[in-house]
């Protein structure tokens, strides 16, 4: 009977997945807000409205990355007719584009963790170079796969 | 029996006069072309950016200097049918290089080519017209800086009557006014710049501002949002109006001009991504100028 919690844990761990993809719209959209909110706190710091705190510029451009890492799963076929969603039909007439950019987006947000390091970018000039390559990902997919609103 | 015909014959060709006249494209006066002055390039570097003419004309996805070369090919498909972007590079054949001055002008004014027909407003000429004529002329000559590109773009293919290219003259006597778009009583000198760059070459309303039955633009909602022209998305309401832009300050609408992050860090998107990347290029002083007259214009409830 002991044995019972770790079981029901186990199957837990393996639906998990299964759970999260059964509303991808949500997912997705989530991953979006983490990453609207990194931006808001990169432009802050490029601003100069936040006091920069490597820790705080290595934390933004994780977060980046993670979604960068997560993102393209959340796209099934049959997803983009929904009212909530934003993601423009071409996310599924032209499934390849869409990989590449979100590609140049993981490419661009792991560069940026490499030169993070594990101390983060030591000042706002490094944390720029760093980043600056990574938020123009937002517009240049927005530009072609979001819908226009 | 012969009476009658002679009077239908005479007002066939009385409404043939008044239709003939009334389509006819209406160039400068030769005084206006005698008084263009050279230009410079420097200065009309700033309208070439304000006016946003590589994000029709240069190449899509064009980056750094690829966006100098208007080569066209682009096709906007419309309501009225596919435009296609034509060719306004430097080159003597395929492009605009062997034009004058006067002809770039009167393109630019009155939307009349150097072969006196007029131009759809899908080249917004109906924008354009509020520039000054020194302004034309600065723009022109940065224009001798770029390059000449190679290649004619097919045709346009519009709906009838629209392909009708005559029938224009007819729209542009009723449409084409070089007033300002809306009243800003006493507004400052910042303002006012902001006025000319956004009503004229930066022809924010043609996008931003809803239609009427012909096609103008309606002034009663100016940049009340409106539908896409290409596509079922929707321009937005960038008025201060309620479902526009009130609660951004001046400084939040420059720097999305500058950066293309909106105050809660949605990035800008779709169309507007090259309009921004355009913007982008201005003086620092424009952006804020642009910002200002967004602040400064009437509000009105969302045109949706």
């Amino acid at each position: 009977m002991r044995k019972l919690p770790i079981l029901i844990g186990t199957l837990l761990a393996i639906a998990a997945p299964g759970f999260a993809a059964e509303d991808p719209i949500d997912t997705r959209q989530a991953l979006m807000s983490s990453n609207g909110a990194s931006a808001g706190v990169s432009g802050a710091i490029l601003k100069g409205e936040l006091d920069y705190n490597p820790v705080v510029g290595r934390a933004a451009i994780i977060s980046m990355h993670a979604a960068a890492e997560a993102f393209g799963d959340y796209f099934p076929e049959g997803s983009g007719d929904d009212p909530r969603t934003e993601a423009s039909p071409k996310i599924w007439t032209d499934m390849a584009g869409f990989m590449t950019e979100l590609e140049e987006f993981r490419t661009k947000s792991a560069a940026a963790v490499e030169a993070a390091g594990k101390d983060g970018p030591a000042d706002v000039e490094a944390f720029k170079a760093a980043m600056t390559p990574v938020l123009g990902m937002c517009k240049e997919c927005h530009e072609t796969y979001r819908v226009e609103k | 029996m012969r009476r009658p015909l002679i009077w239908l014959g005479a007002f066939c060709l009385v409404a043939a006069g008044v239709a003939y006249a009334a389509t006819a494209p209406r160039a400068l006066p030769q005084e206006v072309i005698a008084s263009l002055p050279a230009g410079d390039a420097t200065r009309g570097e700033t309208w070439f950016w304000a006016g946003g003419c590589a994000s029709c004309h240069a190449e899509k996805g064009a980056e750094g200097p690829d966006r100098l070369g208007l080569g066209g090919g682009r096709v906007l498909k419309t309501a009225y049918g596919d435009f296609t972007v034509p060719n306004i590079s430097t080159d003597p054949r395929d492009g605009i290089g062997d034009w004058s001055a006067g002809d770039f002008a009167n393109a630019m004014l009155r939307g009349v080519s150097p072969e006196g027909e007029h131009y759809y407003p899908a080249f917004p000429y109906t924008s354009f017209t509020r520039m000054r004529v020194e302004d034309i002329a600065d723009l022109w000559a940065f224009w001798q800086t770029l390059p000449a590109v190679a290649g004619v773009a097919p045709g346009h293919d519009l709906a009838f009557p629209y392909n009708i290219r005559r029938g224009l003259g007819l729209w542009q006597l009723v449409f084409l006014s070089d007033a300002p778009a809306v009243a800003l009583d006493g507004a400052d000198a910042e303002t006012t710049r902001g006025q000319y760059l956004a009503e004229g070459p930066g022809h924010c309303g043609e996008c931003h501002t809803p239609r009427n039955f012909a096609g103008a633009l309606d002034t009663s909602r100016w940049l009340a949002g409106a539908p896409a022209a290409e596509g079922d998305g929707k321009v937005p309401d960038i008025t201060p109006g309620p479902g526009g832009i009130g609660d951004w300050s001046a400084s939040d609408i420059a720097y999305f001009f500058e950066s293309g992050f909106l105050p809660d860090y949605d990035s800008v998107g779709g169309s507007m991504v090259e309009v921004q990347e355009n913007l982008a290029m201005l003086e620092p002083s424009d952006r804020e100028a642009l910002a200002a007259y967004l602040k400064a214009v009437p509000e009105h409830a969302s045109a949706e």
